[in-house]
Parts: C-alpha cells; sequence; structure tokens
C-alpha cells in the first residue's frame, strides 16, 4: 500500500489522476532525450569514422614550399631605408618557389629517422582529363606509388587493378572511382591529361581507387612522379611535397615544428590540415547539444504547467497534509517526486527509443556519398551519450519542477481552509 | 491537572485589505481532559482564534503555552511536530485526501511520525475505525462516504496519533442532528476515557451546552468563559 513514507505515494496518485497531461509532459521528455542520443550518437559516430579516414588521407606532416606572396621587390631590398617609398606595381610570385629543393636528399635523411614509418615525394598539378568527348577539370597526383602506399595505403582501397602498374607500366594511371564515373571510362581505356602549361599525356588506365572520401575520389587520379614533372615541364629533382607517416601520429604536431627547423621548409601536420573541418565539428557537436537543451526546456515547460495544474487543484490536500504535521520540506518533496517520476520515465523510455532508433536507422543501408562515402550509417552508441542525456534530462525536470513545488511548499494552509 | 494550552495578552491583527483586530487581549486556558466550546457570532473571532491556538497561524502578538512551551519560540518544522504528534483537527468540510482509501487517509499522520511500523500503524487505524464505526470502510475510496461517514473518517484521523488536543471547526456544521449527537458522543467517549482535550468551534447551542464549559467570543473578545 504505502511506501516508507507516503510522498511517493501522493505524488503518484496525483499523477494517476491527470494522466494525459502526465504522458503528454513524459513524452517531452522522451523526444527530447531520444532525438539527443540519436543525433549525437549520430554526429559522434559520423566524426569518428571522418576523422578515421582524414587520418588515412592525410599526411601525418606534410613538408612545402609555400609561395612567398608579399615578395619583397628586389628595389625594395635595394632601399632598405625606411623612410624611402618603393611602389612596384603588378608584382608576381614567382612559381619555381613552391619547389622543395635537394627534395630527395631531404626523404633520404627523413628515411632514417627512427620515429618515421615512410615518406613519399609528391607533385601535384591541375589537369584536364579527357576520355573520347568526356572531360573533366581535376588534380592529378604525381607519386612514388610504392612509398605512396605505405603512408595511404592506396592498395586496400583499390576498386580494379593493381598500384604496381604504375611502375611498370610508363604511361598508367590510377582513377579515383568517382572521376572514372564521371568520364564514363573503364580499365585499360586510353585517357589524356592536359597540364595548364598546355602539355599532353596520353595514359592508360590500369586502376581505380576509391578512397571514402568523395570529393577526392571525384577529382583525383595518381600518375607516377616523372610523369607529373613531364606535365609541368620540370627535372627529375622537382617536387612541391614531401608527406611524411610517423610511427606515432600523435607526434605530429611536435615533429612538424622539428622538421620545420631542420629543413627550413614549411611544415604541417595532419590536424592542422584538417583545422577546419574539426572547427565543424565543433560547430556540429554545439548544435547537438543546443537540440537537447532547447528541447528539454519545452518540456520543462510541460512539466511546469502540469505541476501547477495539479497544485490548484489540490489545495485541499496541501492544507490538510500541513495541519496533520507535514512539513513544508514534505509538501516540496511530493512535487518534486512527481517532476521526478516524469523525468525519470520519460527519460527512461527516451534512451531505449533513442537506441532503437540507431538500432533501426544503423541497419538501412543508405550509400551515402557526401562528405564522405559509407554504405550505413555509423552511430556511436557509447554510454557517455546515454548517461549524459539522462542525467542532463533529470536535471531539467528537477528544475522545472522545483518552482512549482517550492510554491505548494509556502501556501498558507490557513488560506486554503478559509477559502473553502 | 494542568493546562494543555494556556494564553496570554494573545492578539491578532488582520492588516489587508483593511488593518482589523480580530483577536483582543485574549486570556484563556483549556486543561488537559477538558472539553469546551467556542461560540459566538460570525465574524466574532471563532476560527481565527482556533487557528491560532492549533498552531496554523503564527501571525500574533502575546504567548501561547502549549504543553508548557511557548510556541512564540519555536520554528516552523518544530510547531509542524508538534501538530503531527500532538494535535488532531476536525473541519467542517474534511477535507480527506479524495483518491485515497479511507484506511490511507486515516493513517497519513501516523506515517509522517514513523513512530510505529507500517503493520501497526494500519492496525491502529483498524482501532480508530472501529471506535467510530467505520471498520468495514476501511478499503474504500474516501469520495466514495456519505459526508456523515467522511467527517467520522476525519475524526480518526485526528485520533491516529492520540493527540493531547483535539480541535474542530464547526465539525458537525454539515451534519444532520442524529449525526451531529453521534460526534458528541464519540468527543465525550474521547475525554472520559483517554482524557483527551477537546475544543469545538461551534453555531450548534444544543451541542455546547453539553460540553464541560462555554468559551464566548465577541467582536474578538472573551466575554465568558
Ligand atoms: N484573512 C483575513 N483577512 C482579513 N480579515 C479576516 C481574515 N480572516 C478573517 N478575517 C476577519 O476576522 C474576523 C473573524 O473571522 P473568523 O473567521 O474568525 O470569524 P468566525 O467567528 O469564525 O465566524 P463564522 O462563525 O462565520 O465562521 C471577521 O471579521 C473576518 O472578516
Ligand atoms: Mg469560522
Amino acid at each position: 500500500m504505502f511506501k516508507k513514507s507516503p510522498v511517493i505515494k501522493i505524488a503518484l496518485t496525483h499523477l494517476l489522476a491527470k494522466k494525459r497531461q502526465t504522458i503528454v509532459a513524459m513524452l517531452g521528455v522522451t523526444f527530447g532525450i531520444a532525438i539527443f542520443i540519436f543525433q549525437a550518437g549520430l554526429m559522434s559516430g559520423f566524426q569518428a569514422y571522418f576523422i578515421d579516414e582524414t587520418v588515412n588521407t592525410t599526411a601525418n606532416i606534410r613538408i612545402y614550399n609555400e609561395a612567398e606572396k608579399n615578395r619583397k621587390s628586389i628595389l625594395a631590398k635595394l632601399y632598405a631605408d625606411e623612410n624611402k617609398w618603393v611602389v612596384v606595381q603588378n608584382q608576381k610570385p614567382k612559381d619555381e618557389l613552391t619547389k622543395i629543393k635537394n627534395g630527395y636528399q631531404i626523404i633520404a635523411a627523413l628515411e632514417k629517422d627512427p620515429r618515421v614509418l615512410g615518406v613519399s615525394p609528391f607533385l601535384g598539378s591541375q589537369a584536364i582529363f579527357k576520355v573520347g568527348i568526356a572531360q573533366i577539370a581535376g588534380r592529378v597526383s604525381g607519386v612514388d606509388i610504392i612509398k605512396e602506399n605505405v603512408l595511404f595505403d592506396v592498395s586496400k582501397n583499390m576498386r580494379q587493378g593493381d598500384i604496381t602498374k604504375l611502375q611498370t607500366i610508363p604511361n598508367g594511371i590510377i582513377l579515383g572511382d568517382g572521376l572514372a564515373e564521371l568520364l564514363g571510362a573503364k580499365m585499360n581505356d586510353n585517357i589524356s591529361i592536359t597540364s595548364p602549361l598546355g602539355v599532353t599525356l596520353e595514359m592508360k588506365i590500369v586502376g581505380i581507387n576509391h578512397s571514402g572520401l568523395t570529393e577526392v575520389d571525384k577529382s583525383r587520379a595518381y600518375i607516377n612522379i616523372r610523369n607529373a614533372q613531364k606535365l609541368l615541364k620540370v627535372d627529375g629533382s622537382y617536387i612541391t611535397d614531401i608527406n611524411i607517416k610517423l610511427k606515432d601520429f600523435n607526434q605530429a604536431e611536435a615533429l612538424a615544428k622539428f622538421y620545420h627547423q631542420k629543413f627550413g621548409f614549411k611544415t604541417v601536420d595532419w590536424k592542422e590540415a584538417n583545422a577546419s573541418v574539426f572547427s565543424v565539428f565543433k560547430i556540429q557537436n554545439m548544435v547537438t547539444y543546443l537540440i537537447i537543451v532547447s528541447i528539454l526546456i519545452v518540456s520543462g515547460f510541460g512539466i511546469f504547467n502540469i505541476l501547477m495544474m495539479i497544485i490548484y487543484e489540490k489545495m485541499p490536500d496541501i492544507a490538510i497534509l500541513k495541519a496533520i504535521g507535514y512539513k513544508d520540506s514534505d509538501i516540496k518533496k511530493i512535487f518534486l517526486a512527481e517532476s521526478l517520476i516524469i523525468g525519470m520515465l520519460g527519460g527512461l523510455l527516451g534512451l531505449v527509443i533513442g537506441f532503437v532508433l540507431q538500432k533501426i536507422v544503423g541497419s538501412i543501408k543508405m550509400d551515402i556519398k557526401g562528405f564522405v562515402s559509407m554504405e550505413y550509417l555509423r552511430f556511436n552508441s557509447s554510454i557517455g551519450f546515454y548517461i549524459f542525456a539522462y542525467f542532463f534530462g533529470l536535471l531539467a525536470t528537477t528544475i522545472a519542477g522545483y518552482i512549482p513545488a517550492r510554491k505548494a511548499a509556502k501556501m498558507d494552509a490557513i488560506d486554503i481552509i478559509r477559502s473553502k | 491537572m494542568g493546562n494543555i494550552i494556556e494564553t496570554k495578552i494573545l492578539s491578532k491583527s488582520f492588516h489587508d485589505p483593511v488593518e482589523f483586530q480580530a483577536l483582543k487581549n485574549i486570556n484563556v486556558s483549556i486543561k488537559q481532559g477538558e472539553f469546551a466550546s467556542i461560540v459566538g457570532s460570525s465574524g466574532s473571532g471563532k476560527s481565527t482564534l482556533l487557528y491560532v491556538l492549533s498552531t496554523l497561524d503564527t501571525d500574533y502578538t502575546g504567548h501561547i503555552f502549549f504543553d508548557g512551551d511557548d510556541l512564540s519560540l519555536k520554528s516552523k518544522n518544530d510547531l509542524a511536530a508538534i501538530r503531527n504528534e500532538k494535535i488532531g483537527f476536525v473541519f467542517q468540510f474534511h477535507y480527506l485526501l479524495t483518491e485515497f482509501t479511507v484506511l490511507e487517509n486515516v493513517c497519513l499522520p501516523a506515517l509522517k511520525r514513523a513512530k510505529y511500523s507500517e503493520a501497526e500503524i494500519r492496525e491502529r487505524a483498524y482501532q480508530k475505525l472501529e471506535l467510530l464505526g467505520l471498520a468495514d470502510q476501511a478499503l474504500k475510496k474516501a469520495n466514495k462516504l456519505s459526508g456523515g461517514q467522511q467527517q467520522r473518517v476525519a475524526i480518526a484521523r485526528a485520533l491516529i496519533n492520540e493527540p493531547k488536543i483535539i480541535f474542530g471547526d464547526e465539525p458537525t456544521g454539515n451534519l444532520d442532528s442524529k449525526n451531529s449527537q453521534n460526534v458528541f458522543e464519540i468527543f465525550k467517549e474521547l475525554k472520559e476515557k483517554f482524557n483527551q482535550s477537546i475544543v469545538v468551534v461551534t453555531h450548534d447551542q444544543h451541542f455546547a451546552e453539553r460540553t464541560d464549559r462555554i468559551i464566548t467570543l465577541s467582536d474578538g473578545e472573551v466575554i465568558s468563559q
């Protein structure tokens, strides 16, 4: 019949007398928590997947040479006096400046570094791909495919063909699958690529590659670095980037600084290179938390509402309980218990619904080709989200319940009795 | 025989909507085991006095000694505990928790006090209901009973913690003469059997005349006691 204290029993009785409103208030909490579980799991699952993919496709450290934009003109160097004005109109950046001088010596030095797992030279260029009448602008990555494979596991992502063909067949090219699709190109087809300098090479498709990053797969092709040098009309020592894979990618930031000092070229680590993506993630996460906060505020109003209704209806109960010796704090407990019951049951249901929603949506084949491409949505269903959501839900309901509860506790029994 | 309650120059004013002195320098005392009635015309301050004496209203000047203690020195929580353990209430409107059973209603003060186990409390509640001839109604919802039955449930609830004093504000106001007589007999029995004090506000002259003592109020003053 009664539990230890009649407080819970009274609270339950009040709620049961208002089943419909109680259920509506409860569903508010349920909805907020379910959405949060779903949304947070989706975002964090997606982000984890994306980070995985980028860590696999971004060099731990990239060494490159940046074109000086505000290069001091020779005249300015000559007249270094601060009081003199030197104006040079239409100054152009020199293009050969992006070359890494002694690139291959640096590579050799890096390969001896015990912290380094692999080093890969790189020379990239814009290019127009042409198959028959199909024409698409993209980029070619001139690489040493064996070294590149150590860094990015290219062979794992090969849909067709074999990476070693890039070495054995002098004019071989590996296309991203998206790019191949856009061009309507198949294995062993001929393809011509034209560089911005007007150099055209006739190539043969020896592989189709799928990195998982949609933008990359739609625009990139691998060619041998010597062919890239031909496209850009440069000598055989010309490279623009050196990509490094470390044994421990968490050292990237520190080692990037170290190599910058050692070799004098710009260096960037994978985190910095993807900083914009990480900041997008931050905003995504903020939005997710804003959603739960706003839904819970709304359901908080629902709880507030129903409690105020109950309190006005049950004023005689409050008066009599006070008259027979229930303390103000007991009265407060009754109404706090009511909001907590709503919050706990609604929250629990929300957790279950969120979990089920994740499972259902996660089992639907999506074949998403967006930012990244994946067959199924990946959810992060870590227990932390559930705990956070539940406690946040309880916090919101407690706050929503506290104001009416305090009001009930402060009611004057005599006023109520007199007014009957 | 000691006084269970004693007032010294007790006064009370309402300030809203206008300044109005509802109780004026009241000095009364109720002995343990005394059955007293408070009478007076409407608006004379009977209910006001009862609420002050029963610790529900703390906005007064002067002193009230309850069982030897000066109530003005007690905290709100102390007063709640005094009401719970030493005071029973019966109002004109019965004020039961309508969604609870008769038995649960009677148990409420005892569960708050938590002096006995739940089983014992239920046992005692049955005894009180028995005393009031309601044992067979124990498991009914309170609002399924007649007015007179509900009033007796309220009395049973007032008795559950075996209070030293029972206050009633027109406890028979809504009852016919037969039920009214019944309630009178119950109060008399409580006084005689358990030495409980009873203070009842009433408009029923016949009821008042049969109590030990009549306190008459007029315009907030005690004019005879
Ligand atoms: N909350 C209040 N605010 C202002 N005046 C009040 C308040 N409560 C009571 N009064 C006034 O105090 C006086 C005494 O009221 P009280 O209710 O004690 O009368 P009563 O003797 O119980 O009358 P009745 O027999 O009609 O119940 C009345 O004049 C009433 O108007
Ligand atoms: Mg009155």
